[in-house]
């Protein structure tokens, strides 16, 4: 009676050490959330530039707004935009606000136009655009 | 043009009255022999857009309209007006026509400069029809006035590339467009200038009316003439010379040798200094105190027009700054150079802060 | 004599010890300059010489005439003010209430403080008529009130009462004349979520965006003056000199020059009102232009605008949608401000802007004056 109980034991005791290694080596197949490689950063670089690609279509498409006025004509190459100053106090908002509020801003006024969602492609794309022409400029909220 | 006239008119342009603070160099051009004093108008940069039929962008006829209730204000009045190009937004006759229609309202004869706005999408055929030709000069009270279409380039862009005159007009109309061609006055037209300035003693004064800045400040945006040096060269033989300029729709000025140079301000929208792009080196002139920076919600904010008191031969521009306080640089006969009366070593944060 | 000395101390601490109150919800503390700090006597003079009408050539006009307390320091519903003999100007009278958060004062911004403000109705032909103001002089150094009030407050006597403590009294005064705590106030400020009606919330978001208000009508992160403190040329009245003003502005330049008052020239002569800011900084970017008023007890204070034109607020908020025109059809001339534009409003957009700017008007005042539609 003894032996059998113990070969049992031993039995379940084997059990559990193998379904424990089975459930470790899934466990590291299934969420590898650390690990990416040379070709995930050339995929996700690839993507952030098809849309920085569409954000200066944006910014240079009559359509953006209702008059024909476009972005570039008096932002050529993002300039002036000051990405890297936001959120900051903004005089046309009466409130500290974030740069995607200030491009609706620009699309309601001087393009005459209905803005964009927030979360929307168009304006995603809009603000990469800014980003990328300002690459490099050092971070500075709240500055006018 | 008198003393006292003189007073009246700086009253105009906003400086403080007569018992005030008078502009230093403007105080020492009062002893300067007044018959070779005069003013003229030089208004610049209106960009008339239209929209579809009868319907042009609101805010750059405001800034031209505005540009012209103001110049019919000045008293005395100015001999005439100077326009700077760039009239038309995309060269077209709707857009040329109505600019002209806003123009038609100022009570002073002007001639015109060419811009690339109004030059590239039929080379000008219009423009000539309604303006005449697009490079020529005349002499004003012993000034020799030279007005050059600074806004060309090389042949093989112009006429190779474009399926029709409103696509090649799109491209030039980018600023910042990559498939852009560098502004140049061209061989042929500066055959004409040596030929012209042969005839003009050393002794007078120039004023050479330009759209491109006959500088290289940043070829990116096309604030450059390819053919700057060679310009230079044909006006250095001259005592004085004096450069206006358009294109750049800020505040710019700098000296070469004997040669000052002045920008124009737009009436329809100012532009950021080549500086404020991290991407790529510049050279606006160092010795430029820059523009103040705009509230876009006002839309004549860092727009503006200016006047030119012409100072023995020298050249003083009086900005009118819709929303700003007026500037004034005015040719230093101390430093024999350009030089804001009131900024030049003080600047303001709306002249830092860009 | 102890009992003088202990009443000596006690009134000199009054003179010493700054009076502040906190600044009302919304508001930033008013600003008070160093050389004329606030006291209660002082404020008291200042009240008394407000409501003095001994101060004009009939001795029937005083500050209060045009500046009620009872119409929120204006004179609702007058369109232009009237003066002595029921005389007429070319202006409508401003608030006093939260004027000394400005930073000039007039409609033209021709002084630069309440003080300076506060000398200058006596002498205008409309308004007092006084000649000088040796006849305020002679009051004040001689009536046993006022005698012993310039006494405390400035330790002045006799000759050494000038205009300049008049002045300072009247400004002291009117620094108390703060109001904010509105029901926009208690919304946006102190977070009480239900003190603005849903329409005058939806107002509120009209206000920042389609109705392009806010960059005139400021607010700021933490209070809102509702006013920028500069001038703009609207499109308001502008139609009168429209086609004369380049000879009416060089006229004007020239009769400034020898000697022409300013404060006369513009509130006895419709077409010189006109000129708005240009007659007192000569600039063209100031033609026509006019400065941005406060909208806090907006409601109360009827007719609008610096000629009085627009009755009510629906008036005034037409005249923006319209692009700065009553009708759609009128002229629009060339100096207006680029800051006007015609506006896309849809629906209930326009009542929702009335709905918020009444919700400007602060509890002390609520239950005043001619409400509007």
């Amino acid at each position: 009676m003894k032996a059998h109980a113990i070969k049992n034991m031993r039995t379940s005791h084997y059990a559990i050490s193998t379904l424990l290694l089975v459930s470790i080596a899934l466990f590291a197949v299934t969420l590898q959330a650390d690990d990416f490689t040379d070709q995930d950063l050339k995929d996700w670089q690839a993507a952030y530039e098809s849309v920085v690609k569409e954000g200066r279509a944006a910014f240079t498409d009559p359509d953006l707004g209702n008059n024909g006025v476009v972005c570039a004509q008096c932002h050529p190459n993002g300039a002036n935009t000051h990405p890297e100053t936001y959120p900051k106090f903004q005089k046309q908002l009466g409130r500290v606000a974030a740069l995607w509020e200030m491009v609706n801003w620009c699309i309601l006024n001087p393009l005459e136009g209905e803005p964009l969602e927030a979360g929307s492609q168009r304006m995603i794309a809009l603000q990469a655009y800014i980003h990328d022409e300002r690459r490099g400029a050092a971070l500075e909220p709240g500055k006018h | 043009m008198t003393d006292s006239s003189r007073r009246t008119f700086i009253k105009g342009a906003g400086t403080l009255l007569a018992g005030g603070l008078l502009p230093v160099s403007l105080v020492e051009l009062v002893f300067a022999k007044t018959s070779d004093n005069f003013t003229f108008a030089y208004i610049s940069d209106s960009h008339i857009q239209q929209i579809s039929g009868n319907e042009f962008v609101r805010n750059f006829d405001r800034g031209l309209i505005r540009a012209v209730a103001e110049c019919n204000l000045m008293d005395p009045k100015p001999d005439f007006v100077i326009y700077g190009g760039d009239l038309a937004q995309l060269g077209s006759k709707p857009e040329i026509d109505h600019g002209l229609e806003i123009m038609s309202a100022l009570n002073y004869k002007t001639h015109y400069v060419m811009g690339e706005h109004d030059y590239y999408l039929d080379l000008g055929e219009y423009w000539e029809s309604q303006l005449g030709p697009q490079h020529y000069s005349f002499d004003h009270k012993g000034v020799h006035f030279v007005i050059l279409n600074s806004i060309l380039t090389y042949d093989d862009w112009t006429h190779n590339r474009w399926s029709s005159g409103e696509e090649r007009m799109g491209v030039m109309a980018g600023l910042d467009n990559p498939n852009g061609s560098p502004f140049m006055v061209g061989d042929a037209q500066r055959v004409w200038l040596k030929k012209d300035l042969d005839k003009v003693s050393k002794d007078t004064p120039l004023v050479v009316l330009s759209h491109s800045p006959l500088q290289k400040i940043y070829k990116g945006w096309n604030f450059w003439t390819e053919d700057a040096e060679q310009i230079q060269a044909l006006l250095k033989p001259f005592n004085k010379v004096n450069v206006l300029y358009g294109h750049v729709h800020q505040i710019q000025y700098n000296q070469i040798g004997n040669i000052s140079f002045n920008s124009a301000m737009a009436t329809a929208w100012p532009w950021p200094y080549p500086s404020s792009f991290l991407k790529s080196a510049s050279h606006v002139p160092k010795l430029t105190v820059k523009m103040n920076r705009a509230d876009p919600f006002f839309e004549r904010d860092a727009t503006g027009w200016q006047f030119i008191d012409v100072n023995s031969g020298n050249v003083d521009v009086q900005y009118s700054l819709t929303d700003n306080k007026p500037r004034t640089v005015a040719f230093s006969d101390k430093k024999k150079q350009p030089q804001d009366t009131q900024y030049q070593d003080k600047t303001i944060p709306p002249q830092e802060h860009y | 004599m102890k009992k003088f000395a202990s009443w000596a101390v006690f009134s000199l601490l009054w003179l010493v010890v700054p009076v502040s109150v906190a600044e009302p919800l919304g508001l930033p503390p008013v600003p008070v300059p160093a050389d004329n700090p606030q006291s209660p006597e002082k404020i008291a003079l200042g009240d008394k010489l407000f409501h003095d009408t001994r101060f004009s050539a009939t001795g029937e006009v005083s500050c209060a005439t045009c500046h009620d307390r009872g119409k929120v320091f204006t004179d609702s519903p007058l369109r232009v003010s009237e003066g002595i003999n029921k005389l007429t100007g070319t202006r409508n009278a401003p608030t006093v209430v939260n004027a000394a958060y400005m930073t000039s004062m007039f409609w033209d911004g021709r002084e630069p403080d309440l003080e300076g403000q506060s000398g200058q109705p006596f002498l205008n032909p409309v308004e007092m008529a006084l000649p000088d103001h040796q006849p305020i002089l002679d009051i004040v150094r001689k009536d046993p009130d006022y005698v012993a009030a310039f006494k405390t407050v400035f330790g002045k006597s006799g000759d050494q009462v000038t205009m300049k403590e008049v002045k300072q009294a009247i400004a002291s005064f009117e620094r108390t004349l703060v109001s904010g705590d509105s029901p926009f106030d208690r919304y946006y400020f102190g977070g009480e979520t239900d003190a603005m009606s849903a329409a005058a919330i939806r107002g509120l978001e009209v206000f920042l965006n389609r109705g392009r208000c806010v960059s005139c009508h400021t607010i700021s992160q933490n209070y809102a003056l509702f006013t920028d403190n500069r001038f703009h040329n609207l499109n308001v009245g502008f139609e009168r000199i429209g086609k004369d003003v380049t000879e009416l502005a060089n006229a004007f330049s020239a009769a400034k020059a020898t000697g022409t008052d300013v404060d006369i020239a513009v509130l006895t002569n419709k077409n010189t009102s006109e000129l708005g800011r240009f007659a007192v900084d000569d600039q063209w970017t100031s033609m026509g232009g006019f400065k941005t008023p406060t909208l806090r007890n907006i409601e109360k204070t009827a007719p609008y605008m610096h000629d009085g034109s627009l009755k009510t607020l629906k008036d005034v908020v037409d005249f923006y949608i319209n692009g700065g025109r009553v009708k759609e059809t009128d002229p629009v001339n060339a100096f207006q401000s680029g800051g006007i534009r015609q506006l896309d409003f849809t629906g209930r957009d326009k009542s929702d802007l009335v709905a918020f700017m009444k919700a400007l008007t602060s509890p002390d005042y609520a239950s005043e004056g001619e409400k509007t539609q």
